[in-house]
């Protein structure tokens, strides 16, 4: 009886590819994210108002208590502060925020950084940000991802198959990497 | 005679290892020894810790590297302070402060290599690495200051950069950020 290794080909694609399913959408949307890093930050937002605690005197610790109590934060949120420039304080406060103010008027910044619900994750994940185990997870789907090509190129036969139409196809995606790559080196 | 303006914030055209230096370029034949006055400090901190972590004993004040940046160039030190910036999209870089005002020193890694989380300005890090030191040309002092103006949304003025650069900065192995 012929061995039909056809039919085992599609059983592994099917259950691998449910398997993978929620990686490959994380790391697909992952890769559209920073791919336009130039764009935006995919990982964090900023937000900024605009704060006005008066001319400030006194020591560099004193002005900086003054900033916090003007803007009514809580002492236990302060970090620590540094004097940028000779006019320019700023207070850092947790979770990032900081306020930056100029000492000879009291105007500045309160500046909040948040991380993008969603993306922060994804991209910890597609970039290995978490190191250790998940390198050994990564590597397993990037397995995976070797055996969902394989197993899906050569599942079907016939017209419809790697012989039939498919080859133009795989001929297709494969001239765009090596596109790329000769734009690389002209 | 050429005056170098140090520059404690290094640079990174875009966020990847940035210009080679001298030391950057020769970090395989590093010394390990800091050659400065080390400053107290605990053996080893604990963190969250980022790479090979901190392996030195004792850390070489930010101030005394900054002031002598030759005497250190390709030497592995160990350097404490507050963090007051972090690369904000890649988190590939972070900022410590000096004990002067104004004073900054930069922990570069290889993007990927680690990633410093934007919300650590403030935290106390503890870093070690190899110090590097580049002198820019003023065409190079010019393209850097632009750079780091467009970095952090400032203005920038060509006409102001007058003198070529010496930047100096450590090339990352390690760090902990200090609970």
């Amino acid at each position: 009886m012929k061995y039909n290794w056809r039919r085992w080909f599609r059983a592994f694609h099917r259950d691998i590819g449910y398997a993978a399913v929620a990686l490959i959408l994380a790391y697909g949307l992952s890769g559209l994210a920073v791919n336009h890093i130039d764009d935006w930050n995919p990982n964090y937002t900023y937000s900024s108002e605009n704060v006005n605690v008066g001319p400030l005197t006194g020591t560099i610790p004193e002005m900086a208590a003054t900033v916090v109590s003007k803007l009514k934060i809580d002492p236990k949120a302060v970090r620590g502060h540094y004097q940028e420039t000779a006019t320019e304080l700023r207070v850092f406060l947790d979770d990032g925020q900081e306020a930056k103010v100029d000492i000879t008027n009291g105007k500045g910044t309160l500046k909040t950084v948040s991380k993008r619900v969603v993306f922060f994750e994804v991209n910890s994940l597609h970039l290995n940000n978490l190191k250790g185990v998940w390198t050994y997870v990564a590597d397993v789907f990037a397995v995976a991802m070797i055996v969902l090509a394989i197993t899906g190129m050569t599942m079907m036969k016939g017209d419809r198959g790697l012989m039939g139409r498919g080859k133009y196809f795989v001929l297709g995606g494969l001239a765009i990497p090596i596109i790329g790559i000769f734009y690389i080196y002209s | 005679m050429r005056r170098a303006l140090i520059l404690v914030v290094l640079l990174a055209a875009a966020c990847d290892k940035g210009p080679p230096t001298s030391a950057s370029s020769n970090a395989a034949a590093a010394a390990t020894a800091p050659a400065a006055p080390a400053a107290s400090a605990p053996a080893a901190p604990k963190g969250e810790t980022f790479g090979a972590g901190v392996k030195l004993t004792s850390s070489t004040p930010i101030d005394t590297i900054l002031a002598e940046p030759k005497k250190f160039a390709g030497q592995t030190v160990r350097v404490e302070g507050m963090v007051t910036d972090v690369c904000p999209k890649r988190g590939c870089w972070f900022e410590m402060a000096g004990e002067k005002p104004g004073q900054k020193l930069r922990f570069k890694v290889t993007d990927g290599e680690m990633t410093f989380p934007a919300e650590a300005k403030g935290r106390k890090a503890v870093a070690e690495g190899v110090v590097a030191v580049k002198e820019l040309s003023l065409e190079e002092s010019k393209e850097y200051a632009k750079y780091q103006a467009e970095e952090y949304k400032l203005p920038y003025d060509p006409a102001k950069v007058t003198e070529p650069m010496s930047i100096v900065r450590i090339d990352g192995t390690g760090a902990v950020f200090v609970n």
